[in-house]
């Protein structure tokens, strides 16, 4: 590296880093923010679980017979609380109810044993005391369902069981009869069988298949934003002039802006995605986890070096792409805020795609749609990624060269504006809302 | 005498507004040459083109005999420019922007050291130089601005409107310090203003200028005599009437 590249680097560093819009928004509340955020969740979750453990349960029994009492025994059995509430007609059972500290209330009709013993269907009610509208509501709902259709599965293996008595076929397991099929998935992935459902493999795939664009996306936007801040701001504290004028070539100046934004947007982006990591693992903490024990390695999905070094190129070439592209748009404009307005419309053409495909295929597309976001050189930034990762490289390589010329051709327009003089003399002030003084201007 | 600048049929047109209408002047190594006239006049565009910031639609410049349009990288390690609405970098300290500014001059660690040992005291700003940029005053600003334009002692020193804008104290420091480093160094200056009586105090030579165009041009105290007149003011309205 040049002298003088190394000193406008360490300048370009010190500015961002310094600059308190930069340090505290891009790098230091992600990684504050999201974790806060996270907490926060797990907090929340730790309550709603605290909350169900101590959860009640009240029973009004107006059966009175063997079969209810066997259902009480049962919800005992599961470890809840339960209450015996006096009988009474509904208005008085409620209120009883709400006497108690209990949320949950099953009243056990009459006529439920005598059901249940010929052969029909036993009806229950299940009163819920909606206090809140908050998660530990609806969760503490599915907790009695859960039981009831634990209660419900034991019936039916017990009446399954009597009727295979009666009918001599002892040797039949009456569970058989209950779930006569048992489907062992497997899924076939890069050529390789894995015991999974293609649902388990598809969800750990999506996790990674969206978290690969969140990530292109944030760090092509941080730094962006970046390197058209540090251009704008040189323009707008009048500092560009002189900078100029020294003794030092102008694609050097550009070198050191594009290589000081990449740095600060890596971290910014992994301020990011520590915080998002963070945030994803407390959010999903509450949902069932391990239902699946395949790991992406063992489908054969991790990468070696030589996959390494081409997501590094695809990021690389990428990022080099959408900052020389915010460089020489930003140059245009003389303030930060102009800068960073006129940043967030070249915004569409690289979050557009990166959006599409984080839900769809390019193949499902409509033929148009797929030439659009073929034509689009952000489509190929994640098309990349992807074959990559599926070992695919011939794609892969295709459409890093297609970045690549793509990231060429705006180096070199780049390059045009800086050595000529418009980087001096362009302003584009900040949006004027010429509509409204048409409407206001005394005629 | 060798020339330190040399403009020759300058023409600089912004889509159809004329900037500079066929301008020539000749500023002599180690003088003070002074650019006057009203705002928009024409002043900065001159300098801007001499300072190889933009090119000339026409004609030609050399400094020390190099064509500015041709070999303007060559012609960059010769000058230091200072810009009419300059600033210094605000998360730097003033400092930190000096050492900055003289790497770009020298690789040399102790001329590093000796260019902002010279920019500090050319500042005067002692220990406030210790301070990010961002708390000075428009005064401080300009004084380390001009610091970092004479510390590198360029062979050319191109100085807009150097006291634009600044209080009677602020402005006198920098006009003192123009005129103490051509005696001491013999560098030579050429600067602009509106203020025509800080040129008369400052500049050896002269060229007004208006509407893109040299009026008149000279020492001032030949125009003085030329025009008739008390001072350099009086000089522009005469001049101007023979336009």
């Amino acid at each position: 590296m040049s002298s003088s590249l190394r000193v406008l680097l360490l300048k370009e560093l010190k500015e961002l880093l310094r600059d308190p819009k930069i340090l505290v928004g891009m790098v230091l509340m992600p990684i504050i923010i999201l974790p806060i955020m996270g907490g926060a969740i797990t907090l929340s979750q730790e309550a709603v679980k605290k909350e169900l453990a101590s959860t009640s349960i009240a029973v009004v029994d107006r059966d009175a017979s063997i079969a209810s009492s066997s259902l009480v025994g049962f919800l005992r059995y599961t470890n809840q609380t339960v209450l015996s509430i006096p009988l009474g007609d509904e208005k008085q059972v409620i209120s009883r109810l709400l006497e108690t500290n209990a949320t949950l209330l099953l009243e056990i009709p009459q006529s439920y044993g005598s059901n249940v013993s010929k052969g029909d269907i036993g009806i229950l009610n299940v009163y819920a005391v909606v206090k809140s509208l908050g998660l530990a509501e609806s969760t503490r709902g599915s907790l009695i369902e859960q039981v009831m259709s634990a209660y419900s599965y034991t019936l039916s293996i017990q009446k399954i069981q009597e009727l295979l008595e009666r009918s001599n076929l002892t040797r039949i397991n009456p569970q058989n009869v209950y779930a006569p099929l048992s489907v062992n998935y497997h899924s076939v992935v890069k050529g390789k069988v894995a015991e999974a459902a293609p649902q388990a493999i598809v969800g750990l795939l999506m996790s990674q298949g969206i978290m690969l664009p969140i990530t292109m996306i944030m760090m092509l936007t941080f730094s962006m934003q970046i390197a058209a801040t540090s251009i704008a701001v040189e323009k707008e504290e009048k500092t560009l002039e002189t900078l100029m004028t020294l003794p030092i070539g102008r694609l050097t100046i550009m070198i050191g802006k594009l290589a000081g934004s990449i740095l600060v947007a890596v971290a910014g982006a992994f301020a990011y995605m520590v915080g998002f990591g963070y945030y994803m693992n407390s959010a999903m903490g509450f949902a069932d986890r391990g239902s699946t024990s395949i790991s992406l390695s063992s489908l054969g999905f991790s990468l070696d070096l030589g996959a390494y070094l081409l997501l590094g190129v695809t990021i690389f070439v990428t990022l080099v792409s959408g900052l020389a592209l915010a460089l020489s748009v930003a140059v245009f404009t003389d303030s930060v805020r102009s800068a960073q307005s006129i940043v967030g419309v070249i915004y569409v053409p690289v979050m557009v795609p990166m959006l599409i495909l984080m839900f769809a295929d390019l193949a499902m597309l409509p033929l148009p749609v797929q030439i659009a976001l073929y034509a689009l050189p952000y489509t190929h930034s994640l098309l990349a990624s992807r074959a990559i990762f599926m070992g695919d490289y011939i794609t892969a390589l295709t459409s890093i060269g297609y970045i690549t010329i793509f990231t060429v051709i705006v180096l070199y327009v780049a390059a045009r504006i800086f050595t000529s003089e418009r980087v001096i003399t362009a302003k584009i002030g900040p949006p004027r809302l010429s509509f409204l003084r048409r409407y206001h201007s005394p005629s | 005498m060798t020339n330190a600048v040399e403009a020759d049929n300058l023409v600089k047109r912004f889509g159809t507004l004329t900037a500079l209408n066929e301008v020539s002047f000749v500023v002599h190594e180690g003088e003070i040459y002074g650019i006057i006239g009203p705002n928009g006049a024409g002043k900065t565009t001159a300098l801007r083109i001499i300072g190889t910031l933009i090119r000339p639609t026409s004609g030609t410049v050399r400094v020390f005999d190099i064509d500015v349009t041709k070999d303007s990288s060559k012609v960059r390690g010769l000058l230091s420019y200072l810009p009419e609405e300059a600033g210094a970098y605000r998360n730097l300290s003033g400092f930190e922007y000096l050492r900055f500014m003289a790497s770009f001059h020298t690789k040399n660690s102790k001329e590093l050291d000796r260019m902002v040992e010279e920019g500090a005291a050319i500042s005067g700003l002692g220990n406030r130089l210790e301070d990010r940029v961002k708390g000075y005053s428009k005064g401080m600003n300009r004084r380390l601005l001009l610091a970092r334009a004479l510390m590198v002692r360029p062979r050319l020193a191109i100085l807009d409107e150097p006291t634009g804008g600044l209080d009677v104290v602020h402005a006198l420091h920098i006009r003192q310090t123009i005129r103490d480093h051509v005696e001491k160094l013999g560098t030579t200056i050429l600067l602009s203003s509106h203020n025509m009586l800080e040129v008369e105090y400052l500049c050896s030579r002269v060229a007004l200028i208006n509407q893109g165009r040299v009026v008149a041009q000279g020492p001032p105290n030949e125009l003085k005599d030329r025009y008739r007149a008390q001072n350099l003011e009086e000089v522009f309205v005469e001049a101007m009437k023979n336009v």
